[in-house]
């Protein structure tokens, strides 16, 4: 590899619209928060400028970590990215099953117009995706298991857009899954009942809906400005402040917000939590012992130890289970005998 | 500078010309190699027997669909048998024909050969791709005889296009059969029709020579189409471009050596449309070209080991490429059949039939090269058997009942019934076994084209991100 294809391979994200840092996005968000800071914030031009290109949090411990964890995570995926089970191999095997279903019909509604099949696609994949977002994200804090993955990411004192990068490579692995479901049940399922029709309205060749969501400031979520939205709104979007919350390390704010664009299934299953302006929110995990969130060894590592150490409690767990089960049918046993003898 | 001009555009003149000689390199004319021939003869290629073949199977496949519903059903049957088992007679060739813009210089069929049939080169090990337990050969005088009884070649009650079936059925049982599992096998041993005795007593070829040239005439291809476009080849069998047919500027179509037949029809079609991503007429033509070329470059001695196990190497190439071709046109009709479904469930009354008329004949394709597939010289095992399974004796017909085995009298039992969306499911499973067993690549008609295309489109990665 020369030097033109290793800088392409790291920063390729930047130049592509799919990805949420694509430089266009970064751009809009930058103006987005000059507008925030500006005309809600009353702020001078002066301090927004200071106060978007913070030193102190571009440059902390904890950022410099997030760098690091970019890089690294990017040979992490691509070493990995092609083990997963392909989209194509889901996609047929569902599209298959399709077709054994006496009930189900095929093109039964080809007939609809066009423009309404790609609407409809179009929304239903963007919603498919962002509820299955929600809730491999719940699973993610509930689930001990997952849980010690996650942290990795809740780890960040500071937050940039580079942050969505803080993942472990673990972590990277279920949500492309994920991914790979979602899809691969929306795509042919629409291809079997409305035909090849079906296409995806796309702005720079990305989903409309994914588009709007990236340059409506989806990076800020990841940031210090806190925008919020209406109280209306955050009950349907949610807002960067309300991603905020979701990294907040004060106790109210624990499992709250786990939606990505949407807020509907935060609303629906009692996790929402409304952007408040009480000051300002730490990021973080209380838990953590300072310092830990900026050796990219620990983040690492000590997921693997943590689930490590899971296992083998489980284990021992499961293991005394099976000793009293075994005791407690020779007891039975023994009675029995003795019933017999008597 | 006019001078200069001149000068360029001779050089241009020259290098095309040049181009054109190096294209022109067909198979044949190759001299007399023999030791020791005295004749008068000069070329040695000869495979008139072979084209014989191709034009019985071709008027065969027309007779197939002139029967009157039972009327004619005696005659007919006769005047098949005739094509099918030969005759002394000198028979009327009834396709190919001239047409407008099309001429064709033969009309019989001892202006070609004398004396050939194609029973006598059919393929008779086990067919348990048909109905009845029968060998390949009986398959096909069972199929002759249905087609002679039917109304024009189609039976609506069972779904069976006869003029189809018979005609890829023979294509395998015959052509590709012949050349591969005969010709290009046991012939290519060093004791089998060795290349320093004539092919038979009296011949001016050599044993190798003949034999390769034999298989070489059952792959179809038109001797001049060296390095020709897919187009052309495709435009030549079509009946559409008598100028790229027409090698020697006769103002005909000489069956012998400047059509194309069936085999290689089929390759050129596939090379020309799906992915567009193959080549299969141009590397059979230059495998049969490289090893006739090496068989005359041993001027009259026995081949040598090397020699042979090149030969077998150029052999192997046809094989695969030959099945590949057989592949694909099971992958191909295997689309047709589930679009065709596709299609006759949205209508009714006389469009239905039509529509299941069309079903028919895209069916009878399929059948007739799954079975031209099995009767080459490799068994495919649990792959024919699947493939059989999933494609049934016959297809799902308007009532959803299909055929499922053949009774003590020869009638066709169709106790059975599936539904439509079940059998397209059978038709996506058999293309996707051609993907897996065969590595077909044009993959025309591609059932899951759709799914492919929408997947690439969207690209799963890039939502991947987390929160
Ligand atoms: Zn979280
Ligand atoms: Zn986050």
């Amino acid at each position: 590899m020369d030097d033109i294809n290793l800088i392409e391979f790291f920063l390729s994200d930047f130049i592509n619209p799919k990805k949420r840092v694509f430089t266009g996005y970064l751009v809009l968000s930058v103006v987005l928060a000059s507008l925030w800071l500006l005309f809600v914030k009353r702020q001078s031009l002066k301090s927004t400028f200071k106060k978007i290109f913070d030193r102190k949090i571009l440059w902390s411990g904890s950022a410099k970590a997030d760098y690091k964890l970019f890089l690294v995570n990017r040979v992490f995926t691509f070493f990995i990215s092609p083990l997963l089970i392909s989209q194509v191999a889901i996609s047929t095997a569902i599209y298959m099953f399709l077709h054994s279903v006496d009930a189900f019909n095929q093109n039964v509604f080809a007939s609809t117009p066009t423009s309404i099949i790609i609407a409809l696609f179009t929304i239903t994949l963007f919603v498919v995706d962002d509820f299955t977002k929600y809730v491999v994200h719940r699973w993610m804090h509930k689930i001990p298991l997952l849980w010690a993955i996650h942290k990795v990411h809740h780890s960040a004192k500071t937050m940039t857009p580079i942050t969505v990068y803080r993942v472990h490579p673990l972590e990277g692995v279920l949500f492309s899954l994920r991914s790979v479901f979602a899809q691969g049940l929306v795509i042919p399922s629409f291809l079997f009942f409305f035909g090849n029709a079906v296409d995806l309205y796309t702005i720079v060749g990305v989903n409309i809906l994914v588009f709007f969501f990236h340059a409506t400031g989806s990076n800020l979520r990841h940031s210090h400005i806190d925008i919020s939205y209406w109280k209306w709104l955050e009950h349907i979007l949610i807002s960067p402040s309300q991603h905020q919350v979701h990294h907040s390390i004060a106790e109210e704010h624990y499992d709250k917000n786990f939606g990505a664009a949407l807020a509907i299934w935060d609303w629906v299953f009692g996790s929402l939590h409304l952007s408040e302006n009480k000051g300002k929110v730490f990021f973080g995990l209380d838990t953590y012992e300072s310092g830990k969130e900026s050796r990219i060894k620990d983040l690492y590592l000590e997921p693997i130890y943590e689930i490590a150490k899971i296992l083998k409690t489980f284990c021992i767990k499961l293991v005394s289970l099976l000793l009293n089960w075994l005791s407690l049918l020779r007891d039975l046993f023994l009675i029995q005998i003795k019933k017999n003898k008597s | 500078m006019i001078m200069k001009k001149l000068k360029v555009t001779t050089a241009i003149v020259a290098v095309a010309l040049s181009g054109t000689m190096a294209l022109s390199d067909g198979y044949g004319p190759f001299p007399v190699t023999l030791k020791g021939y005295s004749g008068d003869k000069t070329n040695t290629v000869s495979y008139s027997g072979q084209i014989a073949r191709h034009v019985l199977e071709q008027s065969l496949k027309k007779l197939a669909g002139k029967g009157n519903g039972g009327g004619n059903a005696a005659d007919l049957e006769a005047q098949m048998l005739s094509y099918f088992n030969g005759s002394d007679d000198d028979l009327p060739i009834i396709a190919p024909k001239s047409k407008d813009g099309f001429k064709i210089k033969q009309t019989s069929l001892h202006q070609i050969s004398k004396g050939k049939n194609i029973s006598g080169k059919f393929y008779d090990g086990a067919m348990p791709a048909w109905p009845g337990n029968m060998s390949g050969k009986d398959v096909a005088y069972n199929m002759i005889a249905m087609a002679a009884k039917s109304n024009k070649g189609f039976d609506a009650d069972t779904g069976y296009d006869w003029a189809q079936l018979i005609s890829k059925y023979t294509m395998g049982a015959m052509a590709y059969n012949q050349a591969v599992d005969n010709y290009l096998d046991e012939k290519l041993s060093a004791e089998k029709k060795p290349n320093n005795k004539p092919y038979k007593d009296g011949a001016h070829y050599t044993g190798k020579e003949h034999s390769w040239d034999e298989a070489f005439g059952y792959w179809g291809a038109a001797a001049h189409q060296h390095g020709f476009n897919p187009n052309k080849v495709y435009e030549i069998a079509k009946m559409k471009n008598q100028g790229a047919a027409d090698k020697n500027g006769d103002g005909m179509v000489d069956l012998k050596s400047e059509y194309v037949f069936g085999p290689c029809y089929y390759a050129a079609a596939f090379d020309r449309s799906g992915t567009k991503s193959t080549n299969y007429t141009n590397t059979l033509f230059n495998a049969f070209l490289d090893g006739r070329k090496l068989i005359t470059a041993a001027a009259g001695e026995a081949l040598s080991d090397s020699e042979r196990s090149q030969l077998k190497a150029y052999a192997a190439t046809i094989e695969e490429n030959w099945e590949k071709v057989l592949a694909e046109a099971v992958f191909k009709y295997a689309g047709s059949v589930y679009k065709d479904i596709n299609k006759m469930k949205d209508l009714s009354g006389d469009d239905l039939n039509k529509a299941y008329r069309a079903y028919a004949k895209h069916w009878g394709e399929l059948k007739g090269f799954a079975m031209a597939m099995q009767s080459g010289k490799s068994n495919l095992g649990a792959t024919a058997t699947k493939m059989n399974e999933l494609m049934g004796f016959g297809p799902v017909t308007l009532n959803n009942s299909y055929v499922t085995g053949m009774d003590s009298n020869g009638n066709f039992v169709m106790d059975r019934k599936r539904s439509w969306s079940d059998y397209q499911l059978h038709m996506l499973k058999i293309q996707q076994m051609m993907v897996d067993q065969f590595s077909v690549k044009a993959r025309v008609n591609d059932g899951l084209n759709d799914l492919q295309a929408l997947t690439d489109k969207l690209d799963s990665a890039s939502s991947a991100e987390t929160d």
